[in-house]
């Protein structure tokens, strides 16, 4: 067995592709007799050269739309699926060659699907694990405690899984992903479906897991707030390729320069062109949100408020920084551009 | 995979059944059906026709259908589970584990076995010999755990390779029809090979199936002696090491163009 080295990145990957092939049939009756005689396959590129090399401790937001290669991408990094170029490693071992290698050093939890027995009471599937992943029963013991405690797990024990409400079986798959102590998290699509409160408290302990056990994270999701709240670095994915990788905060710091103003009315508001320099891009009511686009022409923002407070009744005014997730859909939207990613951070 | 966890794989599904399987006094009277239906045509057309028919007397044919009857309920297995992960994408949930593949479905298979054996095989042979009849050879013991065991593997590898096959193609049920067809035909689990004619006999000694149900009951019975069930047993074991090179093969090859189904 290779010991794996501390300084050395924990997940490396290199011009990963893959490429799945689809056949199309017609439609109707008379489409499915033609695909029995000759079917017509399509290349499909789910990833189409991705690389990235991540440190351990680091915890990774991996966004982008449905469809951009961040689930492929994570099968191919525990093992699923095996890549169609390219290669990986994580802590020294390329998945797809050595799977239960990989699969003793790792975590993953599929937020649309449960790794727990479905049949089976959640203390069972637990003991399950601890079989698998064959835990010693002291630290089995000591985990579950910890895990518990935060996860507040207790009364869930003696539940069959299939009986769990949404939010209390992601509670238990995190729990689950995290019992045999991995040194790497893969997490897709964590809080998918869940409510505000379930969300937050998911959030709270997966910080607090990357912070005292410096488990290296990797989640892919498509709530930006969930990137915002506790991903340092971020890597948007379009089309299969990687195109941002670097600081969360430096993805705002360069578009930063698009402010959002929400400014509430009393009585008459502006028409649409009434003023150059902001866009309307929500209307509710008397409450009207501007995108600031800065051109240093002006006079800069306090101006443009100035204007707006002297030719209208204004009674409220918010000026916010854009959410990454504004940012990014306006990166999806092309409204704004990125300039040509080269492969460096 | 440790013993440990193969046991608690096992139990884990044998559970399972339990928990489902409130329908288990049909699936016994369904069993005890067939097993009725059977040794009564073979009694009457053994009494009319008299004397014997492939080297079989009319007890020595009944003897042999319960057993080769209740090893086929007792090796009841599940078809559709690796088809149904690979179809709803559920398999990669399985691939997320230290553990062979393989060797998780074996020990899964065993643990649903065991709930059939229990709760099917070992009350319909209890309840089947006390009415029709079964002459069993004490002798014979040790060959016949062996050749059970051996049996069992081959028709679970035969089932596996055919449920690998969804790795290629996204609906196997044909195939799964297929090799029903052929188990049911060529095992000796309805039909003892000693009434195929000769020259079809010849070709069936090249296939696996004679070994799931034909093979245990012949030594269980008695039809062979013990001092000869080894060479019996060497052919089985044979094919299990086929089986399992082949299955093998397949993970390997189909494990590379897996798709996970929605997403």
């Amino acid at each position: 067995m290779v010991e794996f080295e501390v300084n050395s990145p924990v997940i490396e990957a290199v011009g990963l592709k893959k490429e799945f092939s689809v056949s199309e049939q017609g439609k109707g009756f008379a489409g499915a007799v033609k695909a029995l005689f000759s079917t017509k396959k399509r290349i499909v590129r789910a990833v189409d050269g991705v690389g990235f090399s991540i440190q351990p401790g680091e915890f990774v937001g991996y966004a982008g739309e449905n469809g951009a290669g961040k689930s492929t991408t994570i099968k191919i990094l525990t093992g699923i699926l095996v890549p169609s170029a390219g290669t990986a490693t994580v802590r020294g071992v390329v998945p797809y060659r050595d799977r239960k290698a990989n699969a003793a050093n790792i975590g993953v939890v599929f937020g649309q699907r449960t790794q727990l027995w479905w049949d089976l009471p959640t203390s069972d599937s637990f003991e399950m694990l601890r079989a698998i992943y064959r835990i010693k029963r002291g630290d089995y013991a000591d985990m579950m405690k910890k895990l518990s405690d935060v996860l507040d797990l207790g009364p869930l024990m003696s539940v069959p899984v299939r009986k769990l409400s949404l939010g209390q079986r992601m509670k238990c798959d995190i729990a689950a992903s995290l019992i045999h102590r991995p040194k790497v998290l893969f997490l897709d699509e964590p809080t998918i479906g869940l409510d505000v409160v379930a969300k937050e408290n998911i959030r709270q302990f997966l910080g607090e897991i990357n912070r005292t056990e410096g488990t290296t994270i990797i989640l892919t999701t498509h709530d930006m707030n969930d990137i915002e709240r506790l991903c340092a670095r971020l890597i948007i994915l379009d089309k299969g390729r990687v195109i941002y990788d670097g600081l969360t905060e430096g993805l705002r710091q360069r578009f930063g320069h698009e402010k959002v103003l929400e400014v509430e009315f009393d009585g008459r508001s502006p028409a649409k062109t009434a003023l150059p320099n902001l866009e309307i891009v929500a209307e509710n009511g008397s409450k009207i949100s501007f995108k600031y686009l800065e051109d240093g022409r002006s006079g800069g923002l306090a101006a443009i408020i100035g204007k707006l407070a002297a030719d209208f009744p204004v009674k409220d005014i918010l000026v916010r920084e854009p959410s990454v997730e504004v940012i990014i859909r306006s990166i999806y939207e092309k409204t704004v551009s990125l300039p040509p990613y080269d492969g460096q951070k | 995979m440790t013993p440990g966890l193969f046991l608690k794989f096992a139990v884990t599904s044998f559970r399972k059944e339990i928990t489902y399987r409130f329908d288990y006094l049909i699936m016994i009277l369904n069993g005890f059906l067939y097993v009725f239906i059977f040794t009564s045509l073979w009694r009457s057309v053994f009494t009319s026709a008299g004397g014997t028919f492939g080297g079989f007397t009319k007890e020595g044919i009944i003897s042999y259908t319960i057993v080769a009857m209740v090893v086929r309920i007792s090796f009841s297995m599940d078809d559709g589970v690796i088809p149904g992960k690979v179809r709803d994408g559920s398999v990669a949930l399985d691939l997320i584990r230290p553990v062979s593949f393989q060797m998780m479905n074996l020990a899964q298979n065993a643990g649903y076995s065991a709930f059939h054996i229990t709760a099917r095989g070992i009350p319909i042979l209890i309840v089947s010999g006390l009415l029709f009849g079964l002459h069993v050879s004490a002798g014979s013991l040790p060959a016949s755990v062996v050749s059970l065991a051996l049996s069992y593997l081959i028709l679970f590898l035969l089932n596996y390779s055919v449920s690998l096959l969804s790795f290629w193609f996204i609906d196997v049920f044909p195939f799964i029809l297929l090799k029903y067809g052929l188990i049911n035909l060529l095992s000796g689990g309805l039909l003892p090979m000693d009434f195929f004619p000769a020259s079809i006999r010849g070709w069936l000694d090249y296939l696996p199936f004679q070994h799931i149900f034909y093979s245990p009951a012949v030594i269980i019975t008695g039809r062979v002696a013990p001092e000869h069930a080894w060479g019996i047993l060497a052919s089985q074991a044979g094919w299990v090491v086929a089986l399992w090179i082949v299955s093998a093969l397949m993970w390997r090859a189909g494990s590379n163009r897996l798709v996970i189904q929605g997403g």
